[in-house]
This record gives structure tokens, C-alpha cells and sequence, in this order.
């Protein structure tokens, strides 16, 4: 299965920490842009029309920011150009400062089926401190337009001066407000981002205080019955993200817009970061592409392993064996010889050990050129 | 008697570190027509990268000028560069015995410093005819009349002719060059008298085998010539003989007084040791000039490829460095943590770290190096007595009936404000106090005799530091001594690391054990598991620390667009992986061998 990615660039207020291409000062290009986009749908649509795709993700910058007839207006776009499983997931980012009824409406009646809440933190003063526009009554009114609908709520961890206890009130304020799925982000700190000073400082909680947030959210999670399905994810049974799973299932999916990413056919390139360049190439018929690279087999073979590790999953024998006819074991015999103490097998799949799940950079690096 | 040509003068130059020598040189080649400014890279003497990055000369590169005096003849001038380190004190005494002269070169901001003293005393030993020459003129902060002055006082010199010059701006140049003709002897010595000639440098060159440089002292030396080196005694035929010019450039003859080269197809450095003295192999001069010291390595460290199957390239470029430097020895070794390697011994920590950076950039090899180490004399329980300089070679404690260790007599001069800091360092290296003396108002220099094994480690940087860089250090090993030595151990995750191992004195090993365990700790990344480090001796654990295992460390997100961004990251830390020796279960860094050295709390 192949996912479709749209990057909505355009955000009310850029947060302290985000690393994201996003634009907060550029909304009066918002309506040039959604037309471009709609064009870029089609052009690509062209190009791949003998693919089905099962997965629709409005990514952003804020989605939910702009109009919502543009979303509905490129859903519209997607189906006519695209062709579509028969029931696919289609989610939209959102950020709570900016729902309203109609919008939710509007998502609805363009056939949006699942909805990716920021909530990040249950506790006002950290939402201010990061530069988000809502605060906690916000989330809470937009939970309850998502009342019985298919949402999922981002938390973050790693904020200054963030306690477990802050963390364990988020995840049960996010799990009680009906999310289905939640995932649990440890704040990176990206150079050039404001937060980067803070960290810089020292005032960022350490890589040791992180891992004790994480497992103190991993406890409440569990408590609420989530269950953990990839490193950051975690979601009530059924209620995996699908669109998120092609990707560490190194699936197929094409992004459109700025920035977005693509992998078809063994190539990944990537839109430009510049919305004035890609509205430009997007208008003369070019792809806006700025970047690509074709991915060797031994290449993607460690991708298979990289991104199937970070799911409780772990790598399917027969997937790897049907992607490349041959077994993983063989092909990284040395370094499964070196990690397998960190690794439990069930059946056909092997995974790395629950407790290890956190610390599997020094596990990937093993299986790193073969 | 014939005398040699009485228009020659072959001089040297000393200088600080810092003092302008190298610029000096170079002007003094530009003014004599020998290299032109375009051609110059700058400062031509300092020919290794590592001298010139460093500022400073290692090895002695010899050039042939011609200049024209005011007198109205022509002189030929043979220069000889000098280094400036302690280390290589041995490479100064050599290119002294090749001069009749020397300057020394004072910089007029900074009066005279210890080291240059050191040599100046070496030089004036040797009967060479010194001429200050007062450099840096230009700078706001010159005091020429107090540089002369110190002159005058430290070294009975008459400073009132010296040459005040900036080498930087070409100021006054020539007045070295007339004090040169008009104070430095023509050389001395017999043109018909069977030839002596002393070797005080050699390389190895891929066409012409190796090349001498010699100093001739008597007689003469020519192609087709048969000669004969006293101490190896081998015969060679003369394929070529010439003049540094600076390049090697052949010339027919070379007559008494001359410094220049002679090639004949001499296969191997070893073959021919510098200090020697050539004589011709048909009519042979009974005496041989007199030698120098052999050359004894007193520092010595295991050096290990980083990836395990460079081995042979290894081995391929200290051998081509030994070709280049004879004063570098070198023995196949084999390591449980670092597996094949050798052991190098060398003439200081100067020189060791020189040739541990010449491997790795002229050669382009990663490598590991071990903590430094002397060598310990090592009297056994049954009466045998042997040398160790590798702990890991020291036999089990029973087996040991005593041992000893190398002592330095070591001079240190400074400024009389620092005496405090430097004794009690002193005293915290064991040292014995034997004698001060002020050389004037403002410089002391003290004695004192220290065991080798306490300098190898941060005695310098201690000495610098406490110091505020004002005290310089000089050392020569005197003798053995006995002493209460123990092999210190390092286990990581409960294994000896053989290569962490030390011989240090008992009343050191709990200070040094704890510290260097606290030092591991910061050192060793931590890992998925938890990693105790134990210091030992003799069984007993004497100190612990613990790496807690890493419990975060992961990409928090991995969607669509982070894939290649996360692949660059495992990437660079797969590239930092590789700078870490798998000992047992645990990844080290490779510097972290060297934390040995470090015996202060980071």
C-alpha cells in the first residue's frame, strides 16, 4: 500500500521548538499555494496513476489553519487524481487554537477520517512557555467536537522544567478526552530553533530525566490500555496510524507541497523548502523537486531494518525475504550475531527487546554497511 | 698543511622558539640570491608540515650561500639549521661540531630564554664564535638596550656589535651577514690529510640510497672514491658528492672545511650511524673524529593500527620514518585489547608525539597509542635481571625480587617568583633537591633528580601551568635507581585491559588508580549495559567507578521526510564508533589509552 502526503505550511505562530517548514507571516500567499497544490496533484496524479493509494495525511505547519474549503477542495483534487483503496485513512494535523464546528464539518464532508491533535503539554504554562497559540480549555473544546471520532493526540516531553507528574497529567487528560491514540515525543532541540539557546543553557531536562518522563508516560499509557506500536506511538487496539506504518514498513508514498518527501520506486526526492520556488515550478510544469537519490540495495536493506525496529513488530522474515529474496539474518549475520542479546523473536518477526526499544541508535549502527 | 678555503664559514643559528630563527633564515637566503621571494614558501627551513604548523625545526637542513662582501670577495656560507627543543638537544650538539660559528638570535622584546641558553652553553663548549644579533627591532615593545644588556650579564658576551635586525621587515640583514665574515673563523683542518669527515645527519632517498651530510674536517671526497665508516666499517664507492644548495646539488669535490652531502648507494640508515666519521678506505686516518653520544630511547609506547588490518601499512611507515630518524626504534608487539602493534621507543614526549602525528598525516593511518613508559630494570627472585618498558610484559609480583628505575638529573630555569610552585611540583614527583643557582636577578635555575616515569606523565603541562609558561626544563637520564614500583591495572567490565596498564610507584598507585578510574568514567560513552571500571594492583581492587548504561537514545520521530536525515545520523555515529577498540565487551575510544597520562581530575 502508498500514502499520499500534503504539507499545509502556513501557521498562526512558529513554536520555540519547531524545526518544521512553516511560514506564520505568509498567509496572504495561502490561496496561490492551495491552487498550487491542487495543480501538483494533478500533475503527479499523472504520473502515477497506476498506483493505489490507501493513506491521505494533511501534514503541516498548521492544516488547520488554513480555510477548510481548501482542504476540501484538495481532497477533491486527491480522488480525482488519485486512485484510492476503498476505504482510506485520511488524516489532518490540527492545532486546537484553531478548530472550529465548521471546520470539523468541513473535514468531515471531504472525507477526513482521522484527526492529529497538538495538545503537547496539560499544563498552560509550558504550552505559553513553547509558543503554542491554545491552552488546555482550547484542546478540551476541541476534543469534544472529536467526540466518538477517530483522533490522536500529540504530547510532548523534555520541556523545561516538565515533571513526570506533568507528563502522566497530560497523557490521562489526552486518554479521558477520548484520543485513541497518542504519541509521546521527546522534544529535539534543532539548531537555529529558540528553544536551541535553552538547551544550550542547560535548561532542558537531560537524555536520563527524558527517559525517566518517557517511562513514566509509557506507565500512564498502559494504565489507559495503549498500547506501544512504534518508539513514539501509542494507540487503543485497531487504532494504529496506517499512514505511519507504510513509512516503517518502507512503503511507497508521495508528498506534495513544500518540503515534502517522497518514495517511489526505490528513488526518495524532495520538494523545495521555498514556497516562491515551488509555486514557480509548480506553474511552469516543473517538479519542484530539489533533491533525490536512488536508494542501492544495500542501502535499503538496512532502511527495511532500520525503520522495522522501531515498531513492536519488529522485521518480518517473509516481508524482508518478498522485498529482497533473501533472509536478513544472512545479510546481517555479523551484526544480529553482535545485538541479538537485545532482540526477542515471535515467530516470524524479531523485535528488539521492550526494555531497549528507547536506546536502538547504538543497536541500528551495528547494521550499518552490511 | 694546506689550509681550506679561508672565504668559507659555516655557522648555525639559536634561537627560542619564537625568536624569528626560520625568519632570519629566510631572509638571509633572499638577501644571498639563494631562493627568490616568489619561490619561497614561507620560512624554507622548516621543511616537514608539522615544523611549520608548529613553528618549530626538527630535523637540520643545511644550505650553501655565496655572498659578496664589503671587502670585496666572495664568501661561500654553509647555514645549519638548529632545533630549538629540549628533546632535540642531540641534533644541536651535531650541527654544532659541523660550524665554526653560530648567532644567536635574541628577541628584543623578550631577552634571552632558558632554553637558548642551554644551547649557547653547548655552543660555546664546542668553541664556536657566537654573534647576538637582536631581532624584532620593529616592534613597539623592543628594548634593544636591555636585550644587549642581559647578554653582556648572562653570557659574558660583548653585545655592543650585534646586529639589530627585523627579519620580518628585511631590516639590517646584511649587517648579520658582514659580522659573520668579519667574526666567524674559516674553517680549520688539513686538505691533504686522509679525509675525515663527520656525519652529522642522514636521510634516505628513493634514487640515491641514502645521503650523508657530512662535515668535512680533513682531506677531501670525490665520486669514484672509496670510503670507509669507522664504527659499522663498511666500504662504500661514491656516487655522488655536492653542496646544500638547499637542494642537493652535486659538485665535484668536497675539500676540508666544506659542509656538504656525499651518496653512495648506501642501501640502509642503520648502516650508518650519525656521529660517525667517514675516511677514505685506501688510506684510512688512524683516529676517528670524535662521535657523539649514542642515541638511548628513554620514552617509549605502544602504537596500534586503529583498524586492526592496517597492520602492514603500520609497520610499512614507522619503518619509513626510522629511515628518516634514526633516533626512533621500534619492536612488533601484540596487545590483548589492541591486537598487533609495536612498541617505539623515543628520545622524549616531544619527539614521540611528532612521530605519532607524522603516521597519521604523512601516512593518512589511524592509530592508538598507548600511555608513555620508561623502562624499568626488573631483578627477578631466581637473579635475572632484565629491562621492561612495557607493563604488560612485567612478571607476576612474586616473581619479582626488586626493581628499579631510571632517574633524570633535570635543570629547570625561571623566574625566582616561581621557585615555590616548582619545588613543590618537584616534590610531588619525587624529586630530590640538589642545587640552585641564580643567574641573575631574574632567572634561577634549579636541580633536581626525578624519576623518569614522573616526567613521562603531565610534568610538563604542570610545569607550564604553574609557571605561567616562564619556567623551561632540561633532563638527562643519570642512572637507575631502586624503587618501589607496582603494576596498576585496569578492568573494565570486570576484564584487564592490558593496554590501560602502568607501572607506578606503591605510594602512588591509590591517588592514580582513583583518578584515572574517574577519568575512564568521563571518557568511556556509555553503553547498553552498565560498566564498572576497577583499578587493581596485584589482585586487589584498589578503586571503582561506573558507566551507568545509556537509557535514551533514539530518533523521537521517523516519518517520510526523516529517513535520509536519520540515516546521516546513525552514520556519524557508526564514523564515531569507528574510533573505538572493542576490549571485551566494551567499546573504548581510542584516546581514552591515552588518559593514562592525565593524572589530574578533569
Amino acid at each position: 500500500m502508498a500514502g499520499i502526503y500534503l504539507h499545509i505550511p502556513f501557521c498562526k505562530h512558529k513554536c520555540t521548538y519547531c524545526d518544521f517548514t512553516s511560514f506564520p507571516d505568509r498567509m496572504s500567499i495561502a490561496e496561490a499555494y492551495m491552487a498550487c497544490l491542487i495543480r501538483e496533484i494533478a500533475q503527479r496524479g499523472k504520473q502515477l496513476e497506476r498506483m493505489t493509494f490507501d493513506t491521505v495525511y494533511f501534514g503541516g505547519g498548521t492544516p488547520s489553519y488554513v480555510e477548510p474549503e481548501y482542504i476540501y477542495a484538495a481532497m477533491k483534487q486527491i480522488r480525482k487524481c488519485f486512485r484510492l483503496t476503498e476505504k482510506p485513512e485520511i488524516t489532518i494535523e490540527m492545532n486546537p487554537g484553531t478548530v472550529s464546528e465548521k471546520k470539523i464539518a468541513m473535514y468531515k464532508r471531504a472525507g477526513i477520517n482521522r484527526f492529529s491533535v497538538g495538545l503537547q503539554t496539560a499544563i498552560d504554562s509550558q504550552l505559553e512557555e513553547i509558543g503554542r497559540i491554545h491552552n488546555v480549555r482550547d484542546y478540551l473544546y476541541c476534543a469534544s467536537l472529536l467526540k466518538g471520532e477517530n483522533f490522536s493526540a500529540d504530547v510532548m516531553i523534555g520541556l523545561k522544567g516538565q515533571t513526570a507528574d506533568d507528563v502522566c497529567k497530560t497523557i490521562e487528560l489526552a486518554a479521558r478526552s477520548g484520543a485513541k491514540h497518542i504519541s509521546m515525543y521527546a522534544l529535539t532541540p534543532a539548531d537555529g530553533t529558540p528553544i536551541y539557546t535553552d538547551y544550550l543553557n542547560g535548561e532542558l531536562p537531560d537524555a536520563d530525566e527524558v527517559a525517566d518522563l518517557y517511562e513514566a508516560g509509557y506507565a500512564k499509557l498502559k494504565e489507559f490500555g495503549f498500547r506501544r506500536y512504534e518508539v513514539s506511538n501509542f494507540c487503543l487496539k485497531g487504532y494504529e496510524s496506517r499512514h505511519n506504518l507504510n513509512y516503517w514498513k518502507r512503503g511507497e508514498y508521495i508528498g506534495l507541497g513544500v518540503s515534502a518527501s517522497s518514495f517511489i520506486n526505490g528513488q526518495r526526492f524532495t520538494n523545495t523548502f521555498d514556497p516562491d520556488e515551488y509555486m514557480k515550478c509548480v506553474i511552469s510544469g516543473f517538479p519542484p523537486v530539489i533533491e533525490s537519490e536512488t536508494v542501492g540495495e544495500k542501502d535499503a536493506k538496512f532502511e527495511f531494518v532500520m525503520l522495522a525496529l522501531r515498531t513492536a513488530d519488529g522485521i518480518s522474515s517473509a516481508a524482508y525475504q518478498k522485498a529482497f529474496g533473501s533472509d536478513w539474518k544472512s545479510d546481517f549475520a555479523q551484526a544480529y550475531e553482535k545485538t541479538k542479546e537485545y532482540l526477542e523473536e515471535d515467530g516470524d518477526s524479531t523485535r528488539i527487546r521492550e526494555e531497549y526499544l528507547y536506546v536502538q541508535n547504538s543497536i541500528l549502527t551495528e547494521y550499518m554497511n552490511g | 698543511m694546506a689550509q681550506p678555503n679561508k672565504f668559507l664559514r659555516n655557522f648555525c643559528i639559536i634561537a627560542h622558539i619564537d625568536h624569528g630563527k626560520s625568519t632570519i633564515a629566510d631572509r638571509i637566503m633572499e638577501l644571498t640570491g639563494q631562493v627568490s621571494k616568489r619561490d619561497m614558501e614561507e620560512q624554507l627551513l622548516d621543511s616537514m608540515d608539522i615544523e611549520r604548523e608548529r613553528g618549530i625545526t626538527i630535523k637540520l637542513t643545511p644550505v650553501r650561500m655565496y655572498y659578496t662582501a664589503d671587502d670585496g670577495n666572495e664568501y661561500e656560507f654553509n647555514l645549519i639549521d638548529t632545533p630549538g627543543h629540549v628533546d632535540f638537544t642531540y641534533e644541536v650538539s651535531r650541527s654544532l661540531a659541523a660550524c665554526e660559528g653560530a648567532l644567536l638570535v635574541v628577541d628584543a622584546t623578550q631577552g634571552i630564554e632558558a632554553q637558548t641558553l642551554a644551547n649557547v652553553y653547548l655552543a660555546l663548549e664546542n668553541d664556536l664564535e657566537i654573534i647576538p644579533v637582536i631581532n624584532k627591532i620593529d616592534l613597539a615593545s623592543a628594548r634593544v638596550d636591555e636585550a644587549k644588556q642581559e647578554i653582556e650579564d648572562i653570557i659574558g658576551l660583548d653585545a655592543s656589535y650585534a646586529p639589530c635586525v627585523s627579519a620580518k621587515e628585511g631590516t639590517n640583514i646584511r649587517d648579520i651577514l658582514e659580522a659573520v665574515v668579519k667574526y666567524v673563523p674559516p674553517p680549520k683542518g688539513d686538505t691533504e690529510a686522509p679525509l675525515r669527515a663527520l656525519i652529522f645527519d642522514s636521510y634516505y632517498d628513493n634514487y640515491k640510497g641514502v645521503i650523508l651530510f657530512v662535515r668535512i674536517k680533513d682531506g677531501g671526497v670525490q665520486a669514484g672514491d672509496k670510503i670507509r665508516t669507522f664504527l659499522s666499517d663498511r666500504v662504500y664507492e661514491v656516487v655522488e658528492v655536492g653542496a646544500f644548495a638547499p637542494n642537493l646539488q652535486p659538485k665535484e669535490k668536497l675539500s676540508a672545511g666544506e659542509v656538504g652531502y656525499i651518496a653512495a648507494s648506501i642501501k640502509s640508515i642503520q648502516d650508518v650511524a650519525v656521529g660517525d666519521t667517514v675516511t677514505g678506505a685506501l688510506c684510512p686516518a688512524k683516529e676517528p673524529l670524535p662521535g657523539y653520544k649514542k642515541v638511548q630511547p628513554v620514552v617509549f609506547c605502544g602504537i596500534y593500527p586503529l583498524d586492526g588490518s592496517k597492520f602492514v601499512d603500520l609497520k610499512e611507515a614507522i619503518m619509513k620514518l626510522q629511515l628518516n630518524d634514526a633516533a626512533l626504534i621500534f619492536e612488533p608487539d601484540n596487545s590483548v585489547a589492541l591486537g598487533f602493534g609495536f612498541r617505539c621507543g623515543f628520545l622524549g614526549l616531544l619527539h614521540m608525539e611528532i612521530i605519532q602525528e607524522r603516521i597519521e598525516r604523512e601516512f593518512n593511518l589511524d592509530i592508538i597509542t598507548t600511555a608513555p613508559s620508561v623502562s624499568y630494570l626488573v631483578h627477578k627472585t631466581d637473579g635475572t635481571q632484565f629491562y621492561v618498558d612495557n607493563p604488560s610484559h612485567l612478571p607476576a609480583p612474586s616473581d619479582i625480587e626488586y626493581m628499579e628505575e631510571p632517574i633524570v638529573k633535570a635543570e629547570i630555569y625561571s623566574p625566582p617568583e616561581y621557585l615555590g610552585p616548582i619545588m613543590e611540583l618537584c616534590q610531588d614527583k619525587r624529586g630530590v633537591y640538589v642545587n640552585m643557582t641564580y643567574i641573575d636577578a631574574h632567572r634561577v635555575r634549579l636541580e633536581y633528580r626525578l624519576p623518569l616515569n614522573e616526567i613521562v606523565y603531565d610534568f610538563f603541562d604542570e610545569l607550564k601551568s604553574r609557571t605561567k609558561g616562564y619556567a623551561s626544563f632540561d633532563y638527562e637520564v643519570v642512572g637507575y635507581e631502586r624503587s618501589k614500583l607496582v603494576k596498576l591495572d585496569i578492568l573494565l567490565n570486570g576484564e584487564v585491559c592490558d593496554a590501560l596498564s602502568t607501572i607506578v610507584h606503591e605510594d602512588r598507585a591509590y591517588q592514580r588508580g582513583r583518578t584515572l578510574a574517574e577519568n575512564l568514567k568521563e571518557a568511556i560513552p556509555r553503553q547498553l549495559f552498565e560498566i564498572p571500571i576497577q583499578a587493581a594492583v596485584g589482585g586487589k581492587i584498589i578503586a571503582r567507578e561506573t558507566v551507568k548504561a545509556v537509557r535514551k537514545d533514539v530518533l523521537a520521530k521517523c516519518y517520510g521526510g526523516d529517513i535520509t536525515r536519520k540515516k546521516k545520523l546513525l552514520e556519524k555515529q557508526k564514523e564515531g564508533k569507528k574510533r573505538m577498540r572493542q576490549v571485551g565487551s566494551v567499546e573504548v575510544p581510542s584516546e581514552v589509552f591515552m588518559e593514562i597520562l592525565k593524572t589530574n581530575k578533569k
